[in-house]
């Protein structure tokens, strides 16, 4: 699971990176937090900000001892490793930008094993990241300086105000997104938002973010966008990605495509590349209004910033899913059988010296296989979704339910006191479940059997449990079905005596 | 047993623990048999690191020090929440460790005022660290005010002047879980909100090790609301309610102060690091109201966090790891002693009992060499890497 922890804690060190650059005042400062931040995120010894074969900001090297002509060297791919001062010869790598002010953020690490490619692709999100926040650093700091000068002057600059007026503008719109991602909205909401803004700052007539499909990467889907004819909501048209013109093209070659001179129809259009994880995954494109729009070198920037923007999103909602998937049934969306056995051991362990204990039903469904059979897989899955919720509808936030795998579930209630504390539950469930099913166009009722066990003192083992609880659950079954069965040691008896079928 | 590896006689450790109530007379009494237990019988002694139970007076145990060493013999130390060494009991006494020798030479530093100011704190004593020729091993050993936040920034700060070419080590003074007040020691001064320092240089490796003792419970959750540095909400649901049901609380911790902060102790929040999970104590500072959780540092928003629990078997092998680590740096050398310093929350995990069997462990790490330490209201600890506060954890500095 760390690994999956690991690349969770990678893409929200890129959220956080421009979090704590964004909260600095000028690009000095900006470079050293950003350099600290890297260095922590990396767990390496030495980070630093190389502009112009200038060491900007470093840090992991004692005062006054920084080697700036190998951190300068790495940085320009002509030295792979750097002697840091207490810790020896360490991997070294960089990673660039380039715009207005081009730069390289340097990482520096004692280990065995050198960078792995998932910290190579963090390295370089966190110099784009970078890039992005001390260029607006550096646009505000002369917006700041011009205001200062006089109203005559300032007028004179009219144009460049307006310019920087936008970039503000633009740093808004950004923060919002950024909050967006980290606070976990929805993603069709994140992206619906950046496109927003994209056309709202950029002034043309339409924005849309086209990715590619999952099962053909060369078509590509109309996903979110502003300003279209089509609302994403409802419709996702799809192209096939060599007959998609400018965001095609971007997608294809891997940078900003721009098209001002468009003979199909007159009208200019600019793309920017969108990735997940690293990998180029779709576009983001602009269509202008108006014929004779010309896009000028801080519109393709302010493009990419909203490219990049949705390559976070998209990474950052994208791990969320694959870690839930890591813990949680795909059908249903309840816990796994190993996070529940994990809980419940926990819970065992807490109760085990205590006067409350824990109580697991095992509930197993009644002709399951024969819907299954006769009303196929979807309508399967539909009765085993309605079936999680309905448990679910029955319990305390504090219990857990699981989905062990084809009919079977699992509950476990916590703080429980006695037997017919759990039957209530189990008679709730029973209840819950015999109520009329809508599935694949038919009025179903399903029944289930279930088997109730609770710890005894000094139980740990979370097996034992569900095993008593399991042959509980086959006495309801052979009870007649559609009941519960509280586990008894007699049964356990009988059920090595050969009571095993229903 | 390979003799080369053995002490060469040039660097010594020695430790005394005395439960003698008058303070001074403790103080004393620890100090000289600090002196008189190691082999070259306290002969040339650099540092002396007082580590005292809050019930004592830090005064009178200072002057109870300086009645033993000179002024010429610098002196750190601070108050705790139970003093460790070898075989004594862990509340209610002082210890003292003395280091010595000719392959070691100390200077010391203080830096005060603190609060509001821990990075500057930090760079301070960062720049105190000098270089010794002939003792190319160096450590900087900080002792801090515990109830100082954001303690993180005092270790960055450091790290700001100092890079990695110096491990540093040390925990957070402590004032026996009242949190009204913990004390320092530097030479002939008590201190209060503030940082005192030891840079040990030595002829021989000075080796870091750490780790915590907890484990992971259930699935991790995602900070999705934090303000100030603490959590309010956790996947949009209220912080404390999701932590207190995944680790099956009983309800009475749900709305009590003292049942929560019992139950909290031993059960620190888990931040998901790059390379494993970081153990935050999260039972200091409470919110009933706001259910929001907090301790140990800040937390972000959109971190990834995990309930965490321990017990006696998982701290123990944290002990072992963290010796192992520690020892292993020293290049095959045997040490001539463990400084350990260790979370004083894991002795809600630990009763009389266990803390006995964590210290046999310390001593079956230690061999023949003495050890001595005290329980933190956090630890230090950078061997590798920029990170070098941590909560939850026993941190060892084997002298070599």
């Amino acid at each position: 699971m760390t690994s999956i922890g690991g690349a969770y804690h990678d893409g929200q060190q890129l959220l956080e990176l421009l979090a704590v650059v964004s909260e600095c005042s000028d690009e000095e400062s900006a470079a050293y937090a950003a350099v600290e931040r890297a260095a922590r995120a990396l767990d390496a010894e030495v980070a630093a900000v190389v502009i112009d074969d200038e060491v900007v900001a470093v840090v992991g090297f004692p005062a006054g001892r920084v080697p700036e002509d190998d951190l300068v060297s790495v940085a320009n791919r002509e030295l792979d490793n750097v002697d840091v001062p207490g810790v020896g010869r360490c991997d070294a790598i960089s990673a660039d930008w380039g715009g207005g002010r081009p730069g390289h953020l340097v990482l520096a690490r004692w280990s065995d094993q050198g960078f792995s490619v998932e910290e190579r692709n963090i390295v370089r999100g966190m110099a784009r990241l970078l890039e992005l926040a001390l260029t607006m650093l550096r646009t505000l700091q002369a917006e700041h300086e011009m205001r200062e000068r006089s109203d005559r002057q300032a007028a004179e600059n009219a144009e460049l105000l307006a310019s920087l007026q936008q970039r503000q503008r633009l740093l808004e719109h950004l923060f919002d997104v950024q909050r967006a991602i980290s606070r976990r909205r929805p993603l069709p909401q994140v992206l619906d938002m950046i496109a927003a803004a994209a056309r709202q700052l950029l002034g043309d007539g339409a924005v849309g973010l086209w990715l590619r499909d999952d099962s053909d990467p060369q078509q590509i889907s109309l996903v979110a966008g502003a300003g279209l004819a089509i609302d994403t909501d409802l419709e996702t048209p799809t192209m096939p990605l060599s007959e998609a013109g400018t965001v095609g093209a971007a997608i294809m070659s891997g940078g900003v495509v721009v098209c001002e001179d468009d003979s199909a129809d007159g009208i200019a259009s600019m793309a920017a590349p969108v990735h997940d994880s690293g990998t180029i995954t779709g576009g983001l494109v602009v269509m202008a209004e108006r014929e004779g729009r010309v896009y000028a070198p801080p519109e393709v920037q302010m493009l990419q910033s909203f490219a990049e923007h949705v390559s976070l999103a998209l990474t950052d909602a994208n791990t969320v899913d694959r870690m839930h998937q890591a813990f949680h049934d795909s059908v249903t969306g309840l816990a796994s059988r190993s996070l529940f056995l994990d809980r419940l051991s926990h819970q065992l362990e807490l109760t085990g010296h205590g006067g409350t204990r824990v109580a697991l039903l095992f509930i197993d469904l009644d002709r399951f296989k024969a819907i299954n059979d006769t009303l196929g897989h979807a309508a399967g899955d539909t009765l085993l979704t309605i079936t999680a919720d309905r448990i679910v509808a029955q319990l305390r936030d504090s219990d857990v339910a699981a989905r062990f795998g084809g009919d079977e579930f699992a509950v476990m209630l916590q703080n429980v006191s006695t037997p017919v504390d759990a039957a209530k539950v189990a008679d709730r469930i029973l209840r819950g479940l015999h109520e009329p099913m809508r599935i694949a166009g038919r009025q179903l009722q399903v029944n289930a059997s279930i088997g109730i066990a609770l710890s005894t003192h000094g139980m740990t083992d979370p097996a034992a449990l569900v095993r008593r609880a399991d042959i509980a659950m086959y006495r309801a079954k052979r009870n007649g079905r559609g009941r519960y069965d509280v586990f008894a040691d007699e049964m356990l008896l009988a059920f090595t005596d050969g009571e095993t079928q229903h | 047993m390979n003799m080369d590896a053995r002490p060469d006689g040039r660097r010594w450790m020695g430790v005394g623990q005395s439960s003698t109530t008058e303070p001074r007379t403790a103080a004393a009494q620890a100090a000289r048999s600090a002196l008189s237990r190691s082999d070259s019988a306290g002969t040339d002694p650099k540092l002396l690191i007082v580590f005292s139970a809050i019930t004592y007076d830090p005064a009178l145990v200072r002057a109870g020090v300086r009645d033993v060493v000179g002024r010429d013999v610098p002196v750190i130390g601070c108050t705790t929440r139970g003093e460790i060494c070898n075989g004594g009991a862990n509340d209610g006494t002082v210890v003292v460790a003395a280091i010595g020798g000719p392959g070691f030479a100390v200077t010391t530093a203080a830096a005060e005022d603190v609060r509001g100011r821990q990075r500057e704190a930090g760079v301070e004593l960062g720049q105190s660290v000098t270089e010794i020729p002939g003792l190319p091993h160096r450590v900087l050993v900080l002792l801090t005010d515990g109830l100082v936040r954001e303690q993180e920034q005092i270790v960055r700060g450091c790290y700001s002047v100092l890079g990695a070419s110096v491990p540093l080590f040390g925990g957070s003074g402590a004032d026996g879980w009242r949190m009204k007040q913990a004390y320092l020691l530097c030479g002939d001064r008590v201190l209060t909100n503030a940082v005192v320092a030891a840079t040990i240089h030595s002829e021989a490796p000075l080796s870091v090790g750490v780790r915590h003792g907890f484990r992971t419970v259930g699935e991790p959750m995602i900070v999705t609301g934090s303000q100030d540095g603490r959590i309010q909400t956790v996947d949009d649901r209220p912080a404390l309610d999701v932590y207190l049901e995944r680790l099956g609380a009983p309800p009475e911790a749900y709305r009590d102060k003292e049942a929560l902060m019992r139950f909290a102790l031993p059960r620190p929040l888990g931040l998901q690091r790059r390379n494993g999970v970081d153990a935050r104590n999260v039972s200091t500072q409470i919110d009933l109201e706001g259910r929001s959780l907090g301790g140990g540092g800040n937390f972000d928003h959109g971190g990834l966090v995990w309930a965490m629990t321990g017990d006696e078997q998982s701290i123990l092998a944290a002990t072992d790891a963290a010796c192992q680590e520690a020892l292993a740096g020293l290049g095959g050398r045997e040490p001539v002693g463990l400084l350990t310093i260790s979370c004083a929350a894991i002795r809600a995990i630990l009763d009389d009992d266990a803390l006995r069997r964590d210290n046999a462990r310390l001593a079956k790490w230690a061999e023949q060499a003495p050890f001595a330490g005290f329980y933190a209201y956090g630890e230090i600890a950078r061997a590798r890497g920029i990170h070098g506060f941590h909560n939850q954890t026993l941190t060892v500095l084997a002298l070599g």
